[in-house]
């Protein structure tokens, strides 16, 4: 119980906090500690609590950027009830430097109504209406953070694991033998600038390493892939590689090791490589462009018979509807029927041939259903 | 009545003196002067309508009016209004331009509402109210009223209501090449006959009297119906496709206008009987602006001409 006493106890001293006051608000900051060994992440909290329930405030915070130091907001939790805002930022805050290290802040206040909010709330989508705020810069005192060296010879900064894998370890000649790194685990981005020596006499390829990263209240966890190949013309060995580092929270160091390698190379038949005929004779003859001129030749004939049906169906159908009491004058079966379809006619071009129908029906002309549709299609 | 319609066809070849061409106006505007009934004439400006208007009331000796229809037109403007005469303290009437025997509605869809009404009441009564008094409009009475079919902006559409008092609606089209050289060769020597009266209200009366003595049969009678309920039931006659196109049929305003007009056009033609053809040759005018068409039907531009040429062709004839 004592010693659960006592780690809560550590625990809070090892937060500082600092509680400020402005107009309309009061804000306090939280930093876990202010002596961390250099790239060592640390959380920073502001808290913002308004005062003057009176106005509408917002706020617009965020570290200043500064080559001392890298952050990362990882949360910020806003909640506005009737006694006013409170909102708080977190970051994570990884000083890269030892020394004394000043963390910059800038925070803007910006004042305005509920009628302004409701206003500017209003608006549609085309018609979009600002708020209206006054805005004041508030002046925050910087941080000052006395960072603590790493050990000598420390690379990398955290709580980290180190991963090979070699798929084989035998190649011909100049043949590339893969040869994968993974670095993972919580705290300061693992990421090198060169993992294997630099006098090696093996010829290296390698690729930007892959980094996969998350940031959190608990600090940043990471993967970085380091892929790379190998390639000689002899059998060649890669020594062992001891990567030093430092765990903050122990505040002990340990080493990654990556074991060492044997490479056994084989020697390659270069000779067969080498082409001592001017131009060979095909091994075998390419008819691809044959069956490709072909499918282009069949492809475009099917293209020109659809557009020429099409053509000559619509060619048709536009003849038969451009006029098509034509067609029913021909296929009249009675006297009647002609009369009809005469008469339904809307430019009135048939009044002769009308007359002749009516004489034959209602009065006593003949003339024979023939003979009308002769003259009536002659008038088309 | 052969001695009418002599001067009848004196009559049209008075106003062919002054109206090239455009048969089918003239045609409807004699058939509406003799059943008493009102046209709705359609068609782009400079076709001569004024001038039709003008050439038949010369010719007959009426009163002719023109009413230029504009957004600003009040109904007094066309009916009259009470004048205050402040020498012996009464009012009196100023008759408007609708006192007349033949008025031209000029554009008569850019008048609002109220002042279409007021016109088609008159059209319909026969008779105009100005405060207290009642005043009969002159006999006979014709108005025939023009819409412009290019320009619809700014324009109040005649209800389907108040279209139905027309009892014709006319598509007046451009001349024929012959025509159009003849009216050129005229107006540029501005040698266009004066128009003389060859026909007499007394004759006008006579006309209207003969009428009465053209011979309908009983199956064109049916044949009339038929027409009219094939606009309103069309999978009756087999046109099951209209059914669809129309919205409303006909109202039977449409067939007593349908059976008047093809004894007129009977008697115009010098029969004294009435074959099909004279009906199926006022059918499109007569039912033309009655029919309603669904949205579908003006969606696929499908025209009021077609609908009725299709109804022709599928109600059997006697």
């Amino acid at each position: 119980m004592k010693q659960r006493l006592g780690s809560i106890v550590v625990t809070l001293l090892l937060f500082f906090l600092t509680t400020l006051y402005a107009k309309d608000f009061i804000y306090n900051m939280h930093i876990a500690t202010k002596t961390p060994y250099t790239k060592e992440g640390i959380l920073f909290t502001l808290d913002i609590n308004q005062t003057n329930p009176d106005v509408v405030l917002l706020f617009d915070f965020d570290l200043l950027k500064h080559q001392d130091y890298l952050y990362q907001r990882v949360d910020m939790q806003e909640t506005n009830k009737e006694d006013g805002l409170h909102i708080r930022y977190t970051y994570l805050i990884y000083p890269l430097k030892s020394g004394v290290v000043h963390i910059y802040f800038k925070l803007k206040k910006r004042v305005t109504s509920e009628d302004s909010v409701a206003y500017s709330f209003s608006g549609d989508r085309d018609n979009v209406k600002g708020l209206v705020t006054k805005d004041y810069n508030i002046n925050l005192t910087p941080l000052t953070l006395e960072v603590k060296p790493l050990p000598k010879g420390t690379k990398l900064v955290g709580d980290f694991t180190l991963k090979t894998y070699l798929p084989k370890n035998r190649a011909k000649a100049y043949e590339p033998l893969p040869f994968h790194i993974a670095i993972r685990g919580k705290g300061y981005l693992p990421l090198l600038d060169s993992i294997l020596p630099h006098d090696t006499n093996f010829t290296l390829y390698k690729e930007k390493p892959i980094v996969h990263t998350t940031s959190n209240r608990q600090g940043t966890q990471s993967e970085v892939k380091y892929t790379m190949a190998l390639s000689h013309d002899q059998n060649f060995s890669l020594p062992e590689i001891s990567i030093k580092a430092f765990n903050p929270k122990n505040q002990k160091t340990y080493t990654l090791h990556i074991p060492p390698k044997q490479f056994i190379i084989s020697e390659g038949n270069i000779t067969a490589l080498i082409d001592d005929t001017n131009s060979p004779v095909l091994l075998i003859e390419d008819w691809r462009w044959i069956s490709m001129l072909f499918s282009y030749l069949f492809v475009f004939f099917c293209g020109f018979i659809s557009a020429f049906i099409f053509m000559k169906y619509n060619n048709k159908r536009v003849k038969k509807n451009f006029d098509p009491i034509k067609e029913k004058i021909k296929e009249a079966k009675s006297k009647k029927e002609l009369l009809q379809i005469l008469m339904s006619d809307e430019q009135k071009r048939f009044a002769s041939s009308i007359k002749y129908l009516e004489d034959s029906l209602y009065a006593d002309g003949k003339i024979g259903l023939k003979e009308i549709k002769k003259k009536a299609l002659s008038l088309l | 009545m052969k001695q009418i319609y002599e001067k009848i066809t004196l009559l049209k070849k008075e106003l062919s003196k002054t109206v090239i061409g455009q048969e089918e106006m003239i045609n409807s505007l004699l058939i509406g002067l003799l059943c008493e009934g009102h046209i709705l004439v359609e068609g782009a400006p400079g076709l001569a309508k004024t001038t039709t208007v003008n050439a038949l009331s010369r010719a007959i000796n009426l009163d002719a009016k023109r009413i230029q229809f504009t957004p600003d037109l009040l109904p007094s403007d066309i009916l009259g209004i009470q004048i205050y005469n402040q020498k012996d303290h009464s009012f009196s009437i100023k008759k408007g331009p609708l006192f007349t025997n033949l008025l031209l509605a000029d554009e008569i869809n850019r008048a609002p509402a109220k002042v279409q009404s007021a016109l088609l009441e008159a059209m319909q009564e026969k008779q105009v109210t100005i405060g207290d008094e009642t005043l009969k409009v002159p006999a006979p009475f014709l108005v025939m009223a023009t819409q412009n079919p290019i320009e619809q902006e700014g324009v109040y559409r005649l209800p389907e209501a108040q279209l139905d008092r027309f009892m014709m609606k006319v598509i007046v089209t451009h001349n024929r090449e012959d025509e159009e050289l003849e009216i050129m060769k005229k107006a540029a020597t501005k040698s266009f006959d004066e128009i003389s009266e060859v026909f007499s209200l007394h004759d006008l009366q006579d006309a209207q009297k003969a009428l009465e003595n053209i011979h309908i049969d009983k199956e064109l009678e049916r044949y009339i119906v038929q027409l009219i309920l094939a606009t309103r039931e069309p999978q009756r006659f087999g046109l099951e496709n209209l059914a669809r196109e129309i919205l409303f049929g006909v109202s039977p305003r449409a067939t007593i206008d349908l059976y008047k007009a093809s004894r007129a056009q009977a008697y115009l033609a010098g029969k004294t009987f009435v074959s099909p053809s004279d009906i199926v040759s006022v059918t499109h005018h007569v039912l033309r602006h009655r029919i309603i068409l669904s949205y579908e039907a003006r969606a696929n531009h499908i025209t009021h001409d077609a609908i009725i040429s299709q109804i022709i062709q599928k109600v059997p004839v006697p």
